[in-house]
Protein backbone atom coordinates (compact mmCIF):
# COMPACT_ATOMS: atom_id res chain seq x y z
CA UNK A 1 0.00 0.00 0.00
CA UNK A 2 3.04 2.14 -0.20
CA UNK A 3 1.99 3.50 -3.42
CA UNK A 4 -1.38 4.55 -1.77
CA UNK A 5 -2.93 7.10 -2.40
CA UNK A 6 -0.83 8.28 -5.42
CA UNK A 7 -1.87 10.42 -8.72
CA UNK A 8 -3.28 7.10 -9.91
CA UNK A 9 -6.56 7.57 -8.47
CA UNK A 10 -6.57 10.85 -10.11
CA UNK A 11 -5.53 9.41 -13.52
CA UNK A 12 -8.00 6.76 -12.85
CA UNK A 13 -10.58 9.13 -12.62
CA UNK A 14 -10.14 10.94 -15.71
CA UNK A 15 -9.54 7.23 -17.48
CA UNK A 16 -13.28 6.58 -15.98
CA UNK A 17 -14.65 9.77 -17.61
CA UNK A 18 -12.97 9.06 -20.62
CA UNK A 19 -14.41 5.40 -20.71
CA UNK A 20 -17.66 7.11 -19.93
CA UNK A 21 -17.74 9.59 -22.79
CA UNK A 22 -16.30 7.27 -25.44
CA UNK A 23 -19.26 4.19 -24.43
CA UNK A 24 -22.29 6.82 -23.86
CA UNK A 25 -21.16 8.31 -27.27
CA UNK A 26 -20.50 5.09 -29.44
CA UNK A 27 -22.81 2.58 -27.56
CA UNK A 28 -25.34 3.58 -25.02
CA UNK A 29 -26.62 6.33 -26.81
CA UNK A 30 -27.12 4.05 -30.38
CA UNK A 31 -28.31 0.82 -28.01
CA UNK A 32 -30.52 3.00 -25.87
CA UNK A 33 -32.29 4.06 -29.46
CA UNK A 34 -32.27 0.66 -30.75
CA UNK A 35 -33.94 -0.67 -27.47
CA UNK A 36 -36.51 2.26 -27.58
CA UNK A 37 -37.17 1.62 -30.97
CA UNK A 38 -37.64 -1.97 -30.14
CA UNK A 39 -39.93 -1.17 -27.67
CA UNK A 40 -41.93 0.90 -29.95
CA UNK A 41 -41.92 -1.85 -32.87
CA UNK A 42 -43.42 -4.68 -30.71
CA UNK A 43 -46.00 -2.33 -29.24
CA UNK A 44 -47.05 -0.88 -32.64
CA UNK A 45 -47.07 -4.99 -33.76
CA UNK A 46 -49.36 -5.13 -30.93
CA UNK A 47 -51.65 -2.85 -31.80
CA UNK A 48 -51.85 -3.93 -35.43
CA UNK A 49 -52.34 -7.47 -34.36
CA UNK A 50 -55.17 -5.84 -31.91
CA UNK A 51 -57.04 -4.15 -34.38
CA UNK A 52 -56.90 -7.33 -36.90
CA UNK A 53 -58.18 -9.28 -34.50
CA UNK A 54 -61.16 -6.96 -34.09
CA UNK A 55 -61.32 -6.45 -37.92
CA UNK A 56 -61.40 -10.59 -38.05
CA UNK A 57 -63.76 -10.55 -35.25
CA UNK A 58 -65.96 -7.84 -36.93
CA UNK A 59 -65.64 -9.97 -40.49
CA UNK A 60 -67.06 -13.01 -38.25
CA UNK A 61 -69.75 -11.32 -36.97
CA UNK A 62 -71.06 -10.24 -40.28
CA UNK A 63 -70.54 -13.51 -41.70
CA UNK A 64 -72.72 -15.03 -38.89
CA UNK A 65 -76.13 -12.49 -39.30
CA UNK A 66 -75.42 -13.32 -43.04
CA UNK A 67 -75.65 -16.43 -42.52
CA UNK A 68 -78.58 -16.51 -40.16
CA UNK A 69 -79.90 -14.27 -42.50
CA UNK A 70 -79.80 -16.91 -45.39
CA UNK A 71 -80.86 -19.23 -43.06
CA UNK A 72 -83.78 -17.79 -41.99
CA UNK A 73 -84.64 -17.22 -45.97
CA UNK A 74 -84.60 -20.90 -46.90
CA UNK A 75 -86.54 -21.98 -43.80
CA UNK A 76 -89.13 -19.54 -45.21
CA UNK A 77 -89.02 -20.54 -48.55
CA UNK A 78 -89.52 -24.08 -47.27
CA UNK A 79 -92.19 -23.51 -44.92
CA UNK A 80 -94.06 -21.69 -48.06
CA UNK A 81 -93.45 -24.53 -50.03
CA UNK A 82 -94.62 -26.91 -47.57
CA UNK A 83 -97.79 -24.96 -47.49
CA UNK A 84 -98.61 -24.83 -51.33
CA UNK A 85 -98.07 -28.11 -51.60
CA UNK A 86 -100.38 -28.70 -48.49
CA UNK A 87 -102.87 -26.81 -50.13
CA UNK A 88 -102.49 -27.76 -53.73
CA UNK A 89 -103.22 -31.63 -52.28
CA UNK A 90 -105.96 -30.15 -49.90
CA UNK A 91 -107.49 -29.22 -53.61
CA UNK A 92 -106.75 -31.91 -55.46
CA UNK A 93 -108.36 -33.99 -53.15
CA UNK A 94 -110.84 -31.74 -53.23
CA UNK A 95 -111.84 -31.57 -56.47
CA UNK A 96 -111.74 -35.38 -56.71
CA UNK A 97 -114.10 -35.89 -53.91
CA UNK A 98 -116.05 -33.49 -56.18
CA UNK A 99 -115.43 -35.62 -59.19
CA UNK A 100 -116.52 -38.67 -57.66
CA UNK A 101 -119.61 -37.31 -56.37
CA UNK A 102 -120.31 -35.97 -59.65
CA UNK A 103 -120.05 -39.60 -61.21
CA UNK A 104 -122.00 -41.01 -58.46
CA UNK A 105 -124.69 -38.94 -58.88
CA UNK A 106 -124.84 -39.11 -62.71
CA UNK A 107 -124.41 -42.93 -62.44
CA UNK A 108 -127.64 -42.62 -60.18
CA UNK A 109 -129.50 -40.68 -62.37
CA UNK A 110 -128.54 -43.15 -65.15
CA UNK A 111 -129.82 -45.93 -62.88
CA UNK A 112 -133.31 -44.30 -62.00
CA UNK A 113 -133.71 -43.43 -65.74
CA UNK A 114 -133.01 -47.27 -66.65
CA UNK A 115 -135.29 -48.42 -63.95
CA UNK A 116 -137.86 -45.96 -64.97
CA UNK A 117 -137.34 -47.36 -68.54
CA UNK A 118 -137.29 -50.78 -67.27
CA UNK A 119 -140.59 -50.60 -65.27
CA UNK A 120 -142.06 -48.55 -68.79
CA UNK A 121 -140.80 -51.77 -70.74
CA UNK A 122 -142.31 -54.18 -68.43
CA UNK A 123 -145.90 -52.41 -68.20
CA UNK A 124 -145.78 -52.87 -72.01
CA UNK A 125 -144.98 -56.16 -71.86
CA UNK A 126 -147.72 -56.66 -68.91
CA UNK A 127 -150.39 -54.67 -71.01
CA UNK A 128 -149.53 -57.08 -74.18
CA UNK A 129 -149.83 -60.29 -71.81
CA UNK A 130 -152.84 -59.02 -70.34
CA UNK A 131 -154.42 -58.57 -73.77
CA UNK A 132 -153.04 -61.92 -74.79
CA UNK A 133 -154.65 -63.70 -71.65
CA UNK A 134 -158.17 -62.22 -72.48
CA UNK A 135 -157.98 -62.95 -75.73
CA UNK A 136 -157.36 -66.86 -74.84
CA UNK A 137 -159.45 -66.28 -71.68
CA UNK A 138 -162.26 -65.06 -74.40
CA UNK A 139 -161.14 -67.69 -76.91
CA UNK A 140 -161.43 -71.02 -74.56
CA UNK A 141 -164.63 -71.95 -72.78
CA UNK A 142 -162.86 -72.34 -69.26
CA UNK A 143 -163.76 -72.96 -65.92
CA UNK A 144 -163.10 -71.70 -62.45
CA UNK A 145 -160.05 -73.68 -62.28
CA UNK A 146 -158.42 -72.92 -65.25
CA UNK A 147 -159.20 -69.56 -64.90
CA UNK A 148 -157.96 -69.64 -61.40
CA UNK A 149 -154.63 -71.37 -62.58
CA UNK A 150 -154.58 -69.25 -65.46
CA UNK A 151 -154.01 -66.34 -63.20
CA UNK A 152 -151.83 -67.82 -60.93
CA UNK A 153 -149.11 -68.52 -63.52
CA UNK A 154 -149.78 -65.06 -65.33
CA UNK A 155 -148.76 -63.53 -61.97
CA UNK A 156 -146.48 -65.74 -61.26
CA UNK A 157 -144.69 -65.14 -64.47
CA UNK A 158 -145.41 -61.15 -64.06
CA UNK A 159 -143.17 -61.30 -60.94
CA UNK A 160 -140.63 -63.64 -62.35
CA UNK A 161 -140.53 -60.83 -65.10
CA UNK A 162 -140.71 -58.06 -62.67
CA UNK A 163 -137.91 -59.24 -60.20
CA UNK B 1 8.57 -23.38 -4.86
CA UNK B 2 8.95 -19.68 -6.17
CA UNK B 3 8.23 -16.37 -3.54
CA UNK B 4 5.59 -14.61 -4.66
CA UNK B 5 8.02 -11.32 -5.38
CA UNK B 6 9.87 -14.22 -7.55
CA UNK B 7 6.96 -15.42 -9.66
CA UNK B 8 5.97 -11.23 -10.06
CA UNK B 9 9.36 -10.76 -11.52
CA UNK B 10 9.42 -13.82 -14.14
CA UNK B 11 5.80 -12.51 -15.13
CA UNK B 12 7.09 -8.60 -15.72
CA UNK B 13 6.63 -9.61 -19.48
CA UNK B 14 5.69 -5.96 -20.35
CA UNK B 15 8.04 -4.43 -17.69
CA UNK B 16 11.52 -6.62 -18.20
CA UNK B 17 10.65 -7.90 -22.17
CA UNK B 18 9.16 -4.52 -23.45
CA UNK B 19 9.86 -2.06 -21.06
CA UNK B 20 6.71 -0.53 -20.72
CA UNK B 21 8.01 0.64 -16.99
CA UNK B 22 10.55 -0.34 -15.65
CA UNK B 23 11.61 -1.60 -11.38
CA UNK B 24 13.95 -0.29 -9.39
CA UNK B 25 17.26 -1.82 -7.48
CA UNK B 26 14.55 -2.93 -5.31
CA UNK B 27 12.80 -4.43 -7.54
CA UNK B 28 9.74 -1.55 -6.88
CA UNK B 29 7.81 0.10 -9.54
CA UNK B 30 9.35 2.86 -11.06
CA UNK B 31 6.64 5.97 -10.85
CA UNK B 32 6.17 8.06 -13.83
CA UNK B 33 6.10 11.86 -12.15
CA UNK B 34 3.96 14.81 -13.71
CA UNK B 35 4.07 18.23 -12.37
CA UNK B 36 0.57 19.55 -12.66
CA UNK B 37 0.33 23.03 -11.78
CA UNK B 38 3.06 22.87 -9.41
CA UNK B 39 2.09 19.52 -8.13
CA UNK B 40 4.12 16.44 -8.05
CA UNK B 41 2.28 13.53 -9.03
CA UNK B 42 2.78 10.08 -9.09
CA UNK B 43 1.28 7.65 -11.61
CA UNK B 44 1.82 3.80 -11.27
CA UNK B 45 2.72 2.83 -15.22
CA UNK B 46 1.63 -0.44 -14.61
CA UNK B 47 -2.19 0.26 -13.54
CA UNK B 48 -1.95 3.14 -16.42
CA UNK B 49 -1.12 0.84 -18.85
CA UNK B 50 -3.45 -1.98 -17.97
CA UNK B 51 -6.32 0.29 -17.74
CA UNK B 52 -6.18 1.85 -21.08
CA UNK B 53 -5.51 -1.70 -22.34
CA UNK B 54 -9.00 -2.33 -20.80
CA UNK B 55 -10.87 0.84 -21.83
CA UNK B 56 -9.43 -0.46 -25.78
CA UNK B 57 -10.95 -3.94 -24.65
CA UNK B 58 -13.72 -2.32 -23.80
CA UNK B 59 -14.34 0.32 -26.82
CA UNK B 60 -13.47 -2.35 -29.61
CA UNK B 61 -16.01 -4.44 -27.92
CA UNK B 62 -18.60 -1.82 -27.94
CA UNK B 63 -17.54 -0.87 -31.59
CA UNK B 64 -18.14 -4.64 -32.70
CA UNK B 65 -21.51 -4.97 -30.64
CA UNK B 66 -22.98 -1.23 -32.39
CA UNK B 67 -22.52 -2.16 -35.62
CA UNK B 68 -24.56 -3.26 -37.75
CA UNK B 69 -27.02 -3.37 -34.73
CA UNK B 70 -30.20 -5.19 -35.72
CA UNK B 71 -33.51 -4.28 -34.59
CA UNK B 72 -35.56 -7.41 -35.00
CA UNK B 73 -32.34 -9.87 -34.49
CA UNK B 74 -29.26 -9.21 -32.44
CA UNK B 75 -26.09 -10.67 -33.11
CA UNK B 76 -24.13 -12.58 -30.95
CA UNK B 77 -21.85 -9.25 -29.47
CA UNK B 78 -24.90 -7.09 -29.97
CA UNK B 79 -26.50 -9.87 -27.63
CA UNK B 80 -24.12 -9.27 -25.11
CA UNK B 81 -24.52 -5.47 -24.41
CA UNK B 82 -28.29 -5.73 -24.75
CA UNK B 83 -28.31 -8.22 -21.71
CA UNK B 84 -26.04 -5.72 -19.36
CA UNK B 85 -27.61 -2.75 -20.55
CA UNK B 86 -31.36 -4.46 -19.87
CA UNK B 87 -30.02 -5.89 -16.92
CA UNK B 88 -28.62 -3.18 -15.11
CA UNK B 89 -31.37 -0.34 -16.61
CA UNK B 90 -33.66 -3.15 -14.90
CA UNK B 91 -31.94 -2.42 -11.35
CA UNK B 92 -31.57 1.37 -12.01
CA UNK B 93 -35.58 1.41 -12.74
CA UNK B 94 -36.33 -0.69 -9.29
CA UNK B 95 -34.65 1.55 -7.38
CA UNK B 96 -35.32 4.82 -8.68
CA UNK B 97 -37.89 6.48 -10.51
CA UNK B 98 -36.67 5.82 -14.00
CA UNK B 99 -36.70 9.26 -15.21
CA UNK B 100 -34.31 10.26 -12.60
CA UNK B 101 -32.13 6.78 -13.50
CA UNK B 102 -32.10 7.67 -16.78
CA UNK B 103 -29.17 9.98 -16.34
CA UNK B 104 -27.56 7.72 -14.00
CA UNK B 105 -27.45 4.60 -16.05
CA UNK B 106 -24.64 5.26 -18.44
CA UNK B 107 -22.40 5.91 -15.37
CA UNK B 108 -23.20 2.44 -13.23
CA UNK B 109 -23.41 0.75 -16.91
CA UNK B 110 -19.65 1.59 -17.28
CA UNK B 111 -18.83 1.25 -13.40
CA UNK B 112 -20.43 -2.54 -14.59
CA UNK B 113 -18.61 -2.65 -17.53
CA UNK B 114 -15.35 -1.31 -16.80
CA UNK B 115 -14.66 -3.16 -13.80
CA UNK B 116 -15.74 -6.08 -15.15
CA UNK B 117 -13.14 -6.23 -18.07
CA UNK B 118 -10.93 -4.84 -15.40
CA UNK B 119 -10.95 -7.79 -13.07
CA UNK B 120 -10.90 -10.73 -15.88
CA UNK B 121 -7.86 -9.20 -17.41
CA UNK B 122 -6.04 -9.85 -14.32
CA UNK B 123 -6.76 -13.30 -15.02
CA UNK B 124 -4.48 -13.81 -18.32
CA UNK B 125 -0.73 -14.62 -17.19
CA UNK B 126 1.18 -11.02 -17.29
CA UNK B 127 -1.89 -9.18 -17.06
CA UNK B 128 -2.88 -7.14 -13.83
CA UNK B 129 -6.26 -6.06 -13.26
CA UNK B 130 -6.38 -2.21 -13.07
CA UNK B 131 -8.54 -2.65 -9.76
CA UNK B 132 -5.93 -4.68 -7.77
CA UNK B 133 -4.79 -1.51 -7.03
CA UNK B 134 -6.20 0.54 -4.06
CA UNK B 135 -6.06 3.52 -6.17
CA UNK B 136 -8.56 2.18 -9.00
CA UNK B 137 -10.80 0.77 -6.33
CA UNK B 138 -11.09 4.47 -4.67
CA UNK B 139 -11.33 6.43 -7.58
CA UNK B 140 -14.09 4.75 -8.66
CA UNK B 141 -15.74 4.74 -5.09
CA UNK B 142 -14.92 9.20 -4.73
CA UNK B 143 -17.16 8.61 -8.00
CA UNK B 144 -20.00 7.01 -6.93
CA UNK B 145 -19.41 8.88 -3.44
CA UNK B 146 -19.40 12.34 -5.70
CA UNK B 147 -22.82 10.94 -7.45
CA UNK B 148 -24.40 10.31 -4.10
CA UNK B 149 -24.45 14.03 -3.25
CA UNK B 150 -24.68 15.12 -6.63
CA UNK B 151 -28.25 13.41 -7.24
CA UNK B 152 -29.20 14.38 -3.38
CA UNK B 153 -27.94 18.00 -4.03
CA UNK B 154 -29.82 17.99 -7.43
CA UNK B 155 -33.40 16.26 -5.59
CA UNK B 156 -33.26 17.42 -2.74
CA UNK B 157 -31.30 20.75 -2.43
CA UNK B 158 -29.89 21.38 0.73
CA UNK B 159 -32.57 19.36 2.94
CA UNK B 160 -30.46 16.52 1.55
CA UNK B 161 -28.35 16.48 4.47
CA UNK B 162 -31.02 17.22 6.96
CA UNK B 163 -30.91 13.06 6.90
CA UNK B 164 -27.67 13.72 9.04
CA UNK B 165 -29.88 14.43 11.77
CA UNK B 166 -32.35 12.01 11.46
CA UNK B 167 -34.13 10.46 13.64
CA UNK B 168 -32.68 12.36 16.19
CA UNK B 169 -29.94 15.19 15.89
CA UNK B 170 -27.22 12.87 18.27
CA UNK B 171 -27.18 10.82 15.50
CA UNK B 172 -24.96 12.99 13.84
CA UNK B 173 -21.83 11.07 14.35
CA UNK B 174 -23.45 7.68 13.12
CA UNK B 175 -25.00 8.73 10.26
CA UNK B 176 -21.32 10.90 9.43
CA UNK B 177 -19.60 8.03 9.46
CA UNK B 178 -22.08 5.82 7.36
CA UNK B 179 -22.08 8.68 4.98
CA UNK B 180 -18.26 7.77 4.52
CA UNK B 181 -18.01 4.22 5.65
CA UNK B 182 -20.33 3.57 2.58
CA UNK B 183 -17.38 4.88 -0.78
CA UNK B 184 -14.99 2.61 1.67
CA UNK B 185 -16.82 -0.18 1.74
CA UNK B 186 -17.15 -0.25 -1.70
CA UNK B 187 -13.70 0.33 -2.43
CA UNK B 188 -12.14 -2.01 0.27
CA UNK B 189 -14.69 -4.54 -1.24
CA UNK B 190 -13.51 -4.53 -4.90
CA UNK B 191 -9.51 -4.33 -4.10
CA UNK B 192 -9.44 -6.59 -1.12
CA UNK B 193 -11.48 -9.22 -3.46
CA UNK B 194 -9.74 -8.66 -6.58
CA UNK B 195 -6.20 -8.08 -5.32
CA UNK B 196 -6.36 -11.39 -3.24
CA UNK B 197 -7.49 -13.08 -6.08
CA UNK B 198 -4.24 -12.20 -7.85
CA UNK B 199 -2.36 -12.75 -5.14
CA UNK B 200 -3.72 -16.30 -5.24
CA UNK B 201 -3.11 -17.13 -8.48
CA UNK B 202 0.91 -15.89 -8.22
CA UNK B 203 1.21 -18.48 -5.53
CA UNK B 204 -0.23 -21.13 -7.16
CA UNK B 205 1.55 -20.13 -10.13
CA UNK B 206 4.58 -20.40 -7.63
CA UNK B 207 4.20 -24.07 -6.72
CA UNK B 208 4.55 -25.20 -10.19
CA UNK B 209 7.64 -26.10 -9.53
CA UNK B 210 8.63 -30.30 -8.97
CA UNK B 211 5.95 -32.64 -7.08
CA UNK B 212 3.56 -29.31 -6.33
CA UNK B 213 2.56 -30.33 -10.12
CA UNK B 214 1.09 -33.29 -9.27
CA UNK B 215 -0.36 -32.68 -5.72
CA UNK B 216 -2.19 -29.36 -6.26
CA UNK B 217 -0.99 -25.89 -7.24
CA UNK B 218 -1.76 -26.71 -10.74
CA UNK B 219 -5.64 -28.48 -10.04
CA UNK B 220 -5.83 -25.67 -7.40
CA UNK B 221 -5.02 -23.09 -10.25
CA UNK B 222 -7.58 -24.45 -12.81
CA UNK B 223 -10.63 -24.00 -9.99
CA UNK B 224 -9.06 -20.74 -8.15
CA UNK B 225 -8.91 -18.96 -11.83
CA UNK B 226 -13.01 -20.58 -12.56
CA UNK B 227 -13.52 -19.38 -9.84
CA UNK B 228 -11.96 -15.66 -9.97
CA UNK B 229 -14.04 -15.40 -13.07
CA UNK B 230 -17.38 -15.67 -11.04
CA UNK B 231 -15.33 -13.45 -8.19
CA UNK B 232 -14.97 -11.02 -10.89
CA UNK B 233 -18.43 -10.92 -12.20
CA UNK B 234 -19.53 -10.77 -8.55
CA UNK B 235 -17.39 -8.06 -7.69
CA UNK B 236 -18.90 -5.57 -10.65
CA UNK B 237 -22.05 -6.27 -9.95
CA UNK B 238 -22.01 -6.01 -6.15
CA UNK B 239 -19.90 -2.45 -6.72
CA UNK B 240 -22.79 -1.31 -9.65
CA UNK B 241 -26.02 -2.57 -8.20
CA UNK B 242 -24.97 -0.84 -4.24
CA UNK B 243 -23.45 2.49 -6.19
CA UNK B 244 -27.37 2.76 -7.74
CA UNK B 245 -28.97 1.62 -4.25
CA UNK B 246 -26.84 4.67 -2.77
CA UNK B 247 -27.81 6.94 -4.91
CA UNK B 248 -31.43 6.09 -4.70
CA UNK B 249 -31.60 5.90 -1.06
CA UNK B 250 -30.09 9.74 -1.28
CA UNK B 251 -32.88 10.64 -3.49
CA UNK B 252 -35.56 8.63 -2.34
CA UNK B 253 -38.77 10.83 -1.22
CA UNK B 254 -38.72 9.78 2.84
CA UNK B 255 -42.05 10.18 4.64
Amino acid sequence: MENFPNGTLIGQIINFLILLFLLKKFAFKPLGKLLSDRQQLIADSITTAEQERQQAEQIKAEYEAEMQRTREMAQEIIQKATKAGEEQAAEIIESAKNEAKRLKDAALVEIKHEKEKAVAEMRDEAATLAILVAGKIINQQIDEDIQHKMVKDFVKEAGELLC
Amino acid sequence: MLSLHEVESRLDLWGSVLHLWEKDSHGKEVMWNLAIGGMNMEFSPKTMIMTWLVMILIVVFVIIATRNMNLRRPHGTQNVLEMMFEGIRGQVSQTMDPQRGSSLLSIVLTFFIFILISNLLGLIPTFTSPTANPNTAFALALITFILIWFYGIRYKGIGYFKHWFKPYFFFLPLNLIEEFVKPLTLACRLFGNIYAGEILICTWLGMFYGWYQLTGGFIASVIWLGFSIFVGFIQAYVFTVLSINYIATAIAEHE
